[in-house]
């Protein structure tokens, strides 16, 4: 990262940072210091709050210095420079693969786990991530994240309107079908773009085998092994 | 216990490791497995340790240790095969090794090049081993004398001087990485007083974070972001034919190999301070001592075997501290301390009492994995270079299903999973914004050593820090905690290099006036 850019971050960090140490130093505050808690009384020194006051202030004080630091070395005239320029900020590339990235894994613990199989959870997130990078094609990753997040959009309003638990009253296993035929539906989508976008349906093939070998191996073998549940 | 009855344990470790046959399928895998994480960029040795850890759950301690102490020591290795190959380390440990071993695969001697740094890594490995048992019994006496006070400011000095060398920008970053990290490890009900602090009224917060979970998500989720996001690739691999061991090179480079394994034990000692510190320092010793510096960075054989020698005799250096004290000496050897805990091994001062073979058997397991290691480089090289054209965008989900899978499996608890991600997600713009990970771990590790011993030792003294002045050993950590520290404010520095200078033109003026004599 370019030293401009770091100190811009710096001056962000530094605010970030006091503001925390003020939030954390308020809550050891509320912490025993030499009242009586369970029946002890206690001193100052054998306090909870010690170590987290010591912490509070220390990074109190280094966020202080590194708010000097960025505001004399011109991170927060940049900031504020970049801020008003907001609107032509282009997000780049990489930072759309981050953001991909962050989406496969948000959309897979806090929505997949929790409300699907997990082997097919396994399943669907290999498939996305796997599939929208190994290809190399920037056009294609789109597609398949405006696919997945359909899906996922999906999955939320069943969660969230209960129609999930109704559907689990149906058949308890609604939720995992469904998740299936949206991994099918994934996998006949993946290959019909890649025949269009000239992507070899070679690259599709393996990434249909690892999404199903991963999370078998992790099924079979380790769970035997290892003893996991 | 005298000199006689260590080694007979020790020979006895060794014998009933190699007798179980399934202990040496468990040690070539790790060791390949560690080569391969190593060798393969984005992935180190220490999210090797990681994921390996959760899958030793259900092992005995000893073949877990096996195949811990084997990705370990694999994978410190590993980072040699794209340094010398592609010109890109595997990991950060042997980015030194690249400067020297990259010249001389295009010089086409890619294969000598790899001999020497297979060579030189398992000699650097045993050397930290001989170390581990030499200094593990001082170390360990000494530390039975400490009190709270020591072991607050070892947690302290810990953190400092981790936060101080890591720091590639402001070395102030490192230090408040140190505190975040101390700031998660007081999350959960206390020790002393069972008050909870910090968990929102959340029950799955009171017992505190899961070391693995954090671990995981602090090496792990960032490397794969960032792995994907600079969407790297290896394109063309240096050919080679064979890998030569070269005893005749490695034996004119004697002297260079025990400065490098000293220089790598040291290092390793120093908390959170890792291989790739020690591969550079040890780099920048062997230029100056050479007799021909100019050649370093054109394939200089010295160089290379300087570099990996140190980074993997770093491995006994940093097991010195987590034996004896219970503090990690670099990141991997953290993530073993969480694999010690979950097995319900304690390191520190204790372990030599509870477990008096535990620190032999360890050793012995190391020199295993380093003839393991040297093994596989010899003979499987060219297999674990056909691995690495696997693509990482089609390697890295799997590694992400693993890290999920690895950070789950422990405890069972989804609630891991809910906090490795956020874990993750801030570990990699700390990374981007160039703050250090290592300190922020060693702070999680220390917390709870720090806390507890710091209020034991001001209940014991009433609340009076005046024992800190009074014992040698608080003396010295205190006083090198505050060098550290005021070392980062201009004015001391000035006055660092005025004395430097004072102390230099004084030896200077007496040398010459020697000279006239």
């Amino acid at each position: 990262m370019e030293e401009k850019k770091l100190r811009q971050y710096d001056f962000i960090t530094a605010v970030g940072l006091i503001l925390f140490s003020i939030w954390e130093l308020a809550q050891a505050f509320k912490m025993p210091m030499k009242d009586t808690y369970g029946g002890v009384q206690s001193e100052w020194y054998v306090s909870p709050a010690l170590l987290p006051l010591i912490i509070g202030g220390g990074l109190m004080l280094l966020g202080a210095i590194l708010l000097v630091n960025a505001v004399r070395s011109g991170g927060a005239a940049s900031f504020f420079e970049a801020v008003g320029k907001s609107g032509k900020v282009k997000m780049t590339e990489p930072t759309r693969r981050v953001i991909t990235v962050v989406f496969a894994f948000v959309s897979f613990i806090y929505l997949m786990i929790p409300h699907v199989d997990f082997f097919l959870s396994i399943s669907l997130f290999l498939f996305y991530i796997s599939a929208s990078f190994y290809p190399d094609s920037d056009d294609f990753r789109k597609k398949m994240t405006f696919q997945f997040l359909l899906g996922m959009i999906a999955l939320l309003i069943l969660v969230v309107t209960g129609l999930e638990g109704v559907l689990k009253g149906i058949l308890s296993y609604n939720v995992d079908i469904l998740a299936l035929l949206f991994l099918i539906y994934l996998n006949i989508y993946s290959r019909i773009m890649a025949r269009k976008m000239d992507i070899q349906r070679k690259l599709i093939r393996q990434v249909t085998w690892i999404s199903i070998l991963v999370p078998l191996v992790r099924y079979s073998a380790i769970s035997f092994w290892c003893r996991y549940p | 216990m005298g000199f006689l009855e260590p080694l007979q344990i020790f020979l006895m470790s060794i014998v009933g490791l190699i007798a179980n046959p399934v202990n040496i399928l468990i040690l070539f895998g790790s060791v390949i497995m560690g080569i391969i994480f190593g060798a393969t960029p984005g992935l180190t040795a220490t999210l090797g340790v990681a994921l390996l850890t959760t899958l030793t759950y259900g092992m005995d301690v000893s073949t877990a240790m096996v195949a811990l102490m084997g990705i370990y020591v694999g994978g410190v290795y590993g980072g040699s095969y794209t340094a010398v190959l592609v010109n890109i380390p595997g990991t950060a440990a042997s980015a030194a090794t690249a400067l020297d071993g990259y010249p001389l695969a295009r010089k086409g001697q890619a294969g000598r090049a790899l001999g020497l740094t297979t060579t030189a890594s398992a000699i650097g490995t045993v050397i930290g081993m001989v170390f581990v048992v030499l200094l593990s019994p001082v170390i360990s006496a000494l530390a039975l004398e400490f009190t709270s006070f020591e072991f607050f400011l070892l947690a302290l000095f810990g953190i400092v001087i981790s936060g101080t060398l890591t720091s590639q920008d402001l070395v102030y970053k490192g230090w408040i990485a140190g505190l975040i990290g101390l700031f998660l490890a007081t999350i959960g009900r206390d020790s002393l007083q069972f008050f909870p602090r910090y968990t929102f009224g959340m029950s799955e917060l009171e017992g505190g974070l899961d070391l693995v979970p954090v671990l995981i998500g602090a090496f792990g989720i960032p490397q794969i972001m960032q792995t994907i996001r600079d969407n790297f690739k290896i394109s063309e691999t240096s050919e080679f034919k064979k890998i030569l061991p070269e005893w005749k090179t490695i034996g004119k480079n004697i002297p260079a190999i025990l400065r490098s394994s000293l220089i790598g034990v040291g290092i390793g000692a120093v908390p959170g301070i890792g291989e790739d510190i020690a591969g550079w320092v040890s780099y920048g010793t062997a230029k100056k001592a050479s007799k021909h510096p100019e050649e370093f960075g054109k394939g200089a054989v010295e160089a290379v075997i300087s570099t990996e020698t140190a980074n993997n005799s770093c491995i006994g250096g940093a097991m010195i501290p987590l034996l004896n004290l219970g503090i990690p000496g670099s990141p991997p050897a953290a993530m073993l301390l969480g694999a010690f805990m979950l097995h319900g091994i304690q390191p520190g001062p204790m372990l030599n009492i509870d477990r008096p073979t535990f620190v032999l058997e360890i050793t012995a397991i190391l020199l295993l994995a380093s003839i393991a290691m040297w093994v596989s480089g010899i003979f499987l090289s060219k297999q674990v270079v056909k691995v690495l054209k696997v693509p990482t965008s089609l390697f890295m989900p799997i590694i992400s299903v693993l890290c999920i899978i690895g950070s789950y499996a422990l405890g069972m608890r989804v609630f891991n999973l809910y906090l490795m991600l956020p874990i993750g997600i801030i570990a990699y713009f700390l990374t981007e914004m160039k703050y250090p990970i290592a300190p922020l771990i060693i702070g999680v590790i220390l917390g709870d050593m720090a806390d507890q011993n710091l209020r034991r030792a001001l209940m014991v003294s009433q609340g009076s820090f005046m024992p800190v002045l009074q014992r040698p050993v608080s003396l010295v950590l205190v006083l090198v905690i505050l060098i550290l520290i005021a070392g980062q404010i201009p004015a001391f520095q000035k006055l660092q290099a005025g004395v430097k200078a004072g102390v230099l033109s004084l030896f200077k003026k007496k040398q010459g006036s020697a000279d006239n004599a």
